[in-house]
């Protein structure tokens, strides 16, 4: 009987290892992107034991490529020479921050179809900085001396009826908190806010922990920041006027970090690791499903999860109770706690008791982004998607480091959102 | 060998303000980028060195295209868009390689080369041109390539075009 609702095994065999990164940190002065972009293909080339030659076909993912690039459209054949691929057919895929989950899933398309047998996933973003157009690429700039309009943010947006709505784009953030008033009862909101700070805790032990997150080697436990401010605990100071709110439900600590980062998967057919001799454990990819929903609508947030699910649940190969691991898009504190338990990781209405009782972090029982997720270890826009599959595959494989999940990990759920406008959801197993 | 990470870009760019042509030479095949790559186009490998290369370049082909006229996509485009040059000098679109042992033919902006001339000049391909280090307005250097007097002349003189 089948295990995987696709044709052909589809396995990641190669992943990139570069950490998160910003053009402002000392030893990123003197570069350009396109230096870390070869950088993240090469390592994963290595991982998975091949050569550029070796690669059928790219799928690339970055969605702030316009002003950040220079004002270059799709520069798919200036990447590729930096990564010694030129003349190999390649895909952009621009779909927000969930464009590196879109371009993994046209890769596994693209080997179970039996078109192919090894497909680069890559990724690259710079989103807070720009190259001026009649600059050379190294001379970044930061974003806020681009004199023309671009703001992530608002360029999403429906630009029909929504942009003038003056409503759609900032309630986002506050969705879970508000589902969880009106569809679960809960009056005290007190009790979002300590389940938010507990989250903090949870994945910023996971991100000082791991080598790949922004600021490691800078950054502490909140035990230690609230020594270091006079507090007399983590959760004091996380509730503290320190650990601002920027929306009713969400503060600082619990909104997404935006840095540049690029990165890469090789995946395989079971042909293709034959031939290439691949050492890595394959983590195969079982099934995926995708939705896209406008924001102009209450709950889209949520209601992408619930599609997502549904499609899963017809195909037939998504079991809750199977999942060892959950890493997911979490731009807001709420959207950890919603994708938790609309997937069903985490029984409905239970998500904030868990992270408060911390069996979320990373040494936890029920493991949900164990290297820091958005809000602490970094999130590069089209480039996460990448970054996440291969947080998920050092996970499977045990070479997380400190951050390393406490149990075998036989199953994950891999779930990205993006643009506020499109969520995926991807199920590995190790082999 | 593992990738490593450096600053190709930079270190390019630094080379052209102190006079240096830099490609990238590979350690496993020989085949050279330029401009420079971290990754070898021939064969894919990682293990690279800088070279420098002549301040000469074999011309192979002038492709001319007007830079001046309106409409034009390419170079008059990337004159008025993109890196713009101090120099008001007219130039066409050719090709030309290094003469050096792996390298590759590239496109490269050509001066000395005129509507009036550029026909009798191709009848002399191919010949032997000077690197011209083009200046440009966000003090930066490029590479261009400026045709030499005697191949002026000859061009001239086979066209009709008075001195």
């Amino acid at each position: 009987m089948a295990d995987s609702r696709l044709m052909r095994n589809v396995s990641i065999v190669g992943t990139s290892s570069l950490k998160q990164f910003s053009f402002d940190q000392p030893e990123w002065e003197g570069y350009s992107m396109y230096e870390p972009w070869a950088c993240a293909v090469s390592q994963a080339l290595e991982d998975a034991n091949i050569r550029p030659n070796d690669v059928e076909k790219i799928s690339y993912s970055q969605f702030a490529y316009f002003p950040t690039m220079g004002h270059i459209c799709a520069p798919v054949n200036y990447l590729e020479e930096w990564a010694g691929l030129a003349g190999k057919p390649i895909s952009h895929i621009e779909q927000a921050c969930a464009s590196g989950y879109i371009a993994f899933t046209e890769a596994v398309q693209a080997i179970a179809s039996g078109e192919y047998d090894v497909v680069l996933v890559a990724g690259l973003e710079c989103p807070k900085f720009f190259v001026p157009i009649d600059e050379p690429a190294y001379r970044v700039k930061p974003l806020s001396e681009y004199k023309e309009f671009w703001h992530p943010g608002v360029a999403l947006f429906d630009c029909g009826y929504a942009r003038f709505d003056g409503a759609s784009d900032i309630l986002l953030p506050d969705e879970n908190g508000f589902y969880y008033k009106e569809f679960y009862g809960l009056k005290d909101e007190a009790f979002i806010d300590e389940a938010y700070a507990h989250m903090a805790i949870n994945q910023r032990r996971g991100a000082v922990r791991n080598p790949r997150s922004l600021d490691y080697g800078s950054s502490k436990d909140y035990s230690e920041v609230a020594k270091d401010e006079g507090f007399s605990s983590d959760v004091e100071y996380l509730l503290s006027p320190k650990n601002y709110k920027i929306t009713q439900f969400t503060r600082k600590s619990g909104a997404v970090m935006h840095n540049c980062a690029a990165g890469a998967l090789v995946l395989m057919s079971d042909e293709a690791i034959k031939k290439y001799g691949v050492q890595n454990r394959p983590i195969r990819v079982i099934d995926y499903a995708a939705s896209s929903l406008s924001p102009r609508k209450p709950w889209c947030f949520h209601n992408m999860n619930v599609e997502v699910r549904k499609q899963l649940d017809k195909n037939g190969f998504f079991k809750p109770e199977e999942m060892d691991l959950l890493i997911t898009t979490c731009m807001s504190s709420g959207e950890q706690t919603d994708s938790a338990e609309v997937f069903g990781y985490v029984p409905e209405g239970q998500g904030l008791q868990y992270e408060i009782d911390h069996r979320t972090a990373f040494d936890g029982d029920t493991p949900i982004n164990p290297h820091g997720g958005d809000c602490q270890w970094g999130h590069a826009m089209g480039c996460s998607g990448v970054n996440m599959l291969s947080e998920a595959v050092f996970q499977m494989r045990g070479t997380a480091g400190d951050s390393q999940v406490q149990k075998d990990i036989k199953k994950t759920l891999v779930r990205g959102m993006g643009g506020g406008h499109t969520t995926v959801g991807i199920i590995l197993q190790n082999a | 060998m593992s990738y490593k990470l450096q600053p190709i870009l930079k270190t390019y760019y630094e080379g052209l303000e102190e006079g240096k042509i830099l490609g990238a030479k590979c350690s496993e095949c020989g085949d050279i980028a330029f401009p420079p790559l971290p990754v070898c186009q021939a064969c894919g490998s990682v293990d690279f060195e800088w070279v420098e290369l002549p301040h000469e370049l074999i011309l192979k082909e002038i492709r001319w295209e007007d830079a001046s006229v309106g409409g034009d996509y390419t170079w008059r485009k990337g004159n008025m868009f993109f890196s713009v040059p101090i120099t008001e000098d007219r130039y066409c679109a050719a090709v030309a390689q290094f003469d050096v042992a792996g390298s590759s033919p590239f496109h490269v902006p050509l001066y000395g080369c005129t509507e009036e001339n550029y026909q009798e000049m191709r009848k002399l391909l191919p010949f032997k041109v000077d690197v011209k280090l083009v200046e440009h307005k966000k003090d930066f250097l490029t590479v261009g390539a400026k045709v030499r007097q005697a191949e002026i002349d000859k061009a001239n003189a086979a066209a009709g075009v008075e001195a």
